[in-house]
Order: structure tokens, then C-alpha cells, then sequence
């Protein structure tokens, strides 16, 4: 299997990957996404980039991959199926891939009534396990259409997972159906726990695909809060909500956080993690030094 | 069955201004069987009406999704076609003078009925989708969305497209939030997610190899709008 990108180069290696997260702004300015990118370049090896998340209108994932590649850091182009149909999905696609994007993540995307653009049509033409296998098909030199492609977009295809769902039978399902369809990496919603962390090694024991676990730091108990009315399957456990909620210093105290989960996450036997700084981009290198996971 | 709700009676005298002698037609189809249709809510609107203007003729037809064949109609003005398709009406001998008909049928019925009338014909009803009563709760449930490509067979005889707020075909997605659809946060309603009951049942009848496999994308070719079928032979 060609490797084309330095990120699934590094999870073939015996390395230890962190993939960090790029917001991108709301109005036309690059300096922002430049910023995170020189917040994050030393200590990722590749950064995904959001696709409108909620369906608050924000930079194109496009856009956003080519500023962070001119400023040195690979992207891994977050493609979600609630705006595009399998024309536009495709396009962008293979679009990207001559702009050389070598990671793609394939999400089923938030439904657009979750956000600011609440009367957008949700178009969900495919959904993650097809445009998984869209991503496949496409790369194999072909379309959907069945034309033949001289030149196949080179990209490694990657999936999300939401490991504290309930059933997570349904959900274990889904990702062996993503696996199928051609996923070659995992990346999950945020954990908080050390036992979904323990759940989730066990549920996908039998799976031969890296899973990174998805670990954000909390910056507050207000946004701990937040998380648990609404990032569906999230738990948090008491000490941390108690260690949050009688912290000194905030920023400390997240960043230790953050650190313990990506070393537990190590110590469960996950070949990386994706780390979502949701705001605290320049405590990333901080993360992982405390975590000792290098 | 077809759900419809009344339009606010602002909306139905704007579209009858001009005229001051109308007729209102209920349906004895499934807007009679969920009462929003049928004779008794035609009274009240005509009553509501009355105090702008003349509701000279009332009463409900048969079905206005299917009335007569059209050649049963031919050669006969308005007002006979009006008593021929009718079931009960009130006020047959002033149908010559009505200017307009207001139909509490759906936007099938509507259709139908204007289509055999020279007379204008408004809807008093908006149309909402094809559905039953929960018989557990206070909500009307849509079930069909009339996809053109059925894949009950498939998911425990619990639709996906009209379920499942995306149309999602392979599971459920990464919202789903104590059984609930994603939208749930969003709106304050519960509604449950579909693929989980689709899930629950295919467990529970021992099939849940039919979730395992990847289920192909929707043609949207079989629900193009507008569409239309051959009639096929021997059908009524």
C-alpha cells in the first residue's frame, strides 16, 4: 500500500502521531489560520481542518488546507456530506488532491438546524460510509459515474467514531462498514474518561485500522459543562469536574488534563492521538511534553 | 394517510378577495377520518367565513383525490359537476351564483378538483406529509416520503429517509444523543433516531446482518419531481 502523505507515514511507523485541529476563522483573514498553524507545526504532524461545524458559516476547508500547507503543515481536509452532493463531493475532492491534500476525513457532518444557519436544506446525498467509499472509488481511477480517471486523486481516506454512544453496537457497525469501504484511520470525538478509552480498545480489538482518540482540553468548568449538554455519548468524570472546579489556574489545569488522557491513551496501546485545542493552540507542545508520550 | 393542517383564515380571504359568493367543499377522505376535512370543520368554516362574505353553498365530496372519470363530467357546466361529485351538500340550488370553491381536501384533492372546475378552487388547508396518529402520544408521525425506491425491507420496516432527519442509509450517525436524533437539541422535541430503532429491531428479529451491509446511495432519479407512472392494466 503507497504511502502518500507524511501523517500515515508516521502511523505505519512505531512513532507515537498526534494530529492536531485548525478552526478556521469566520471572514477572509489567512493570518488566523497561519497563527494556529505556527502554534501547532512543531508538534503535529498534521492538523484536520473543520468543515463548517453546526453549519456556522466559516473559511472553506479548502482554503484553509492550502494557507496551512504554504505555511508548512500538512492538512488533513475534513469533508462532511450535509452541503454537497456526490458531484460537489467529488469535485472538491479530487480538487484538493491536485492542490496536493494528501489526508482526507469523510464525516456524515452536524445537521445545519444545529446552528446559525438553522433554514439551510441538509442535502446528505451520501452519507459516511458512501462517501468512504466515494474516497476509495475515486482514488482507484474511477468516478461514480464509472469514467475512468488518468490521473487518480492520491489521498488516504480517513473516518470519525463516537466512542460513549449508546448503542455501541450500531456504532461499531457503522465503522466496520467505513473499514470496508476503504478507511485507513480513525479519529474520534472527545474522551474525557479513561474508561471509554478502556471501552473503546476493547470494542475495536478486532479491527486492524489506527484509531486516534480525540482528547480537547477543558478550559473551564462552564465549558465542561457545555461538553456534557452537548457532544452526544461525552462523559466526564467527577474528579475532573472537581479538579476544574477548584483549579487555581485554568490553563494548568487543562493542559494536565489533556496530558494524562493523551498518556493514557499511550498506555492503552492507541498508536496516537488527535488532539482538538479548541482555542489553546499554543499550549499543544505543552500537552504532549507533560504527557511524556516522546 | 395524507396529514393537513387549516391555513389561517387572513391567508384564505386573501386569496378569495374578489369574491363575495364562494362554495366550501370538504373531502371524505383521510381529512374526514382525521376531523381537519370532513363535514363538521367545513361548518366552521363557513361560519368563520360568513362574517366576510357569502358561503352561499357547503358540504363534502367524495374522495378529491378520486372523484369520477372526467368523461362522466363532460358536457356539464359547474354547478352540475359540483352536485355529481358531492356526498352532502347544503345549498345546491344556489351553486349557479358561487364565484369561487375553498377545498379543505389536500393539495392532491385541490389539484384534482380544480382541474374538472372552470370556477377557481383554493386550498383552506396546508398538506404535510402522508402519515398515521401515534396512538401513544399527541403527534401525527410522517412514515412515507414517497422515495420511490422502498427499503423497508431492509431496515425492520422503519423508514430511514423519512425518519432519520439526514436520509442517512447506513446507520446512525454521530449525533444520536440518549436514543434521540441530534435535531432534538436543536428543536426541544423528542424525536427518536431512527437508525437506532432500526437497530433495535433488526437485533431483535435476528437480522442484523442486513445493517452490516453497505446499503447503496439513494437514486434520487426515482424522486425527481414532478413524477409520474403508467397506469398499468386491469388497475382501477
Amino acid at each position: 500500500m503507497k504511502v502518500y502523505s507524511r501523517f500515515m507515514e508516521s502511523l505505519r511507523s512505531s512513532r507515537f502521531t498526534v494530529s492536531g485541529e485548525i478552526d478556521p476563522p469566520k471572514d477572509a483573514n489567512p493570518a488566523e489560520v497561519v497563527e494556529q498553524v505556527e502554534a501547532l507545526r512543531e508538534h503535529v504532524v498534521a492538523a484536520n481542518v473543520t468543515d463548517n461545524p453546526i453549519g456556522d458559516v466559516i473559511m472553506c476547508t479548502l482554503a484553509t488546507c492550502v494557507i496551512m500547507q504554504q505555511h508548512g503543515l500538512e492538512p488533513i481536509y475534513q469533508a462532511t456530506c450535509r452541503d454537497r452532493n456526490r458531484i460537489a463531493l467529488q469535485s472538491d475532492v479530487i480538487g484538493a488532491a491536485a492542490l496536493g491534500i494528501r489526508n482526507v476525513l469523510a464525516l456524515t457532518g452536524d445537521h445545519p438546524r444545529m446552528g446559525k444557519s438553522r433554514d439551510a436544506k441538509p442535502v446528505f446525498d451520501l452519507d459516511s460510509v458512501l462517501l468512504t467509499r466515494t474516497l476509495s472509488t475515486l482514488r482507484s481511477g474511477r468516478n461514480l459515474s464509472g469514467e475512468e480517471l488518468a490521473h487518480a486523486p492520491e489521498f488516504h481516506i480517513g473516518v470519525g467514531l463516537s466512542p460513549g454512544v449508546e448503542p455501541i453496537e450500531a456504532e461499531i457497525i457503522k465503522l466496520e462498514k467505513k473499514i470496508e469501504a476503504g478507511a485507513e484511520f480513525v479519529q474520534t470525538q472527545c474522551i474525557y474518561d479513561e474508561k471509554v478509552l478502556e471501552r473503546l480498545r476493547e470494542e475495536t480489538s478486532h479491527l486492524d485500522v489506527p484509531i486516534l482518540p480525540g482528547i480537547a482540553p477543558l478550559r473551564s468548568l462552564g465549558m465542561a459543562k457545555f461538553m456534557l449538554a452537548n457532544v452526544p455519548g461525552i462523559s466526564i468524570p467527577d474528579e475532573v469536574m472537581r479538579r476544574l472546579e477548584s483549579s487555581r489556574d485554568l490553563k494548568e489545569t487543562a493542559i494536565d488534563i489533556a496530558a494524562e488522557l493523551v498518556s493514557a491513551a499511550k498506555d492503552y496501546g492507541f498508536p496516537g492521538v488527535h488532539i482538538m485545542p479548541v482555542g489553546m493552540h499554543m499550549h499543544v507542545g505543552e500537552i504532549i511534553e507533560r504527557s511524556g508520550v516522546r | 394517510m395524507i396529514h393537513t393542517r387549516h391555513k389561517p383564515l387572513e391567508e384564505i380571504l386573501q386569496m378569495l378577495s374578489g369574491a363575495t359568493k364562494v362554495a366550501v367543499l370538504g373531502c371524505g377522505g383521510c381529512v374526514a377520518f382525521y376531523r381537519t376535512g370532513g363535514a363538521a370543520q367545513v361548518r366552521e368554516l363557513a361560519e368563520k367565513l360568513g362574517e366576510h362574505l357569502q358561503v352561499v353553498s357547503l358540504g363534502v365530496s367524495n374522495r378529491q383525490c378520486y372523484l369520477c372519470r372526467e368523461e362522466e363530467l363532460s358536457g356539464l357546466r359547474d354547478a352540475e359537476r359540483i352536485r355529481k361529485i358531492a356526498r352532502e351538500l347544503e345549498g345546491f340550488d344556489r351553486l349557479e351564483e358561487v364565484e369561487a370553491v375553498l377545498s379543505l381536501a389536500c393539495g392532491v384533492g385541490v389539484q384534482n378538483l380544480a382541474g374538472l372546475l372552470e370556477l377557481p378552487v383554493y386550498p383552506a388547508q396546508n398538506t404535510l406529509f402522508m402519515g398515521r396518529r401515534r396512538v401513544e402520544g399527541d403527534f401525527d408521525i410522517e412514515l412515507c416520503v414517497g422515495c420511490g425506491d422502498c427499503v423497508l425491507g431492509y431496515t425492520g420496516g422503519i423508514c430511514p429517509v423519512t425518519r432519520c432527519s439526514k436520509s442517512l442509509m447506513n446507520g446512525p450517525c454521530g449525533g444520536v444523543f440518549n436514543g434521540l436524533c441530534e435535531v432534538s437539541r436543536a428543536t426541544g422535541e423528542e424525536i427518536p433516531c431512527a437508525w437506532v430503532e432500526i437497530y433495535r429491531r433488526l437485533k431483535k428479529l435476528g437480522r442484523l446482518e442486513e445493517l452490516r451491509r453497505i446499503r447503496e446511495p439513494r437514486s434520487h432519479a426515482a424522486s425527481g419531481i414532478p413524477r409520474r407512472v403508467k397506469v398499468q392494466e386491469g388497475a382501477g
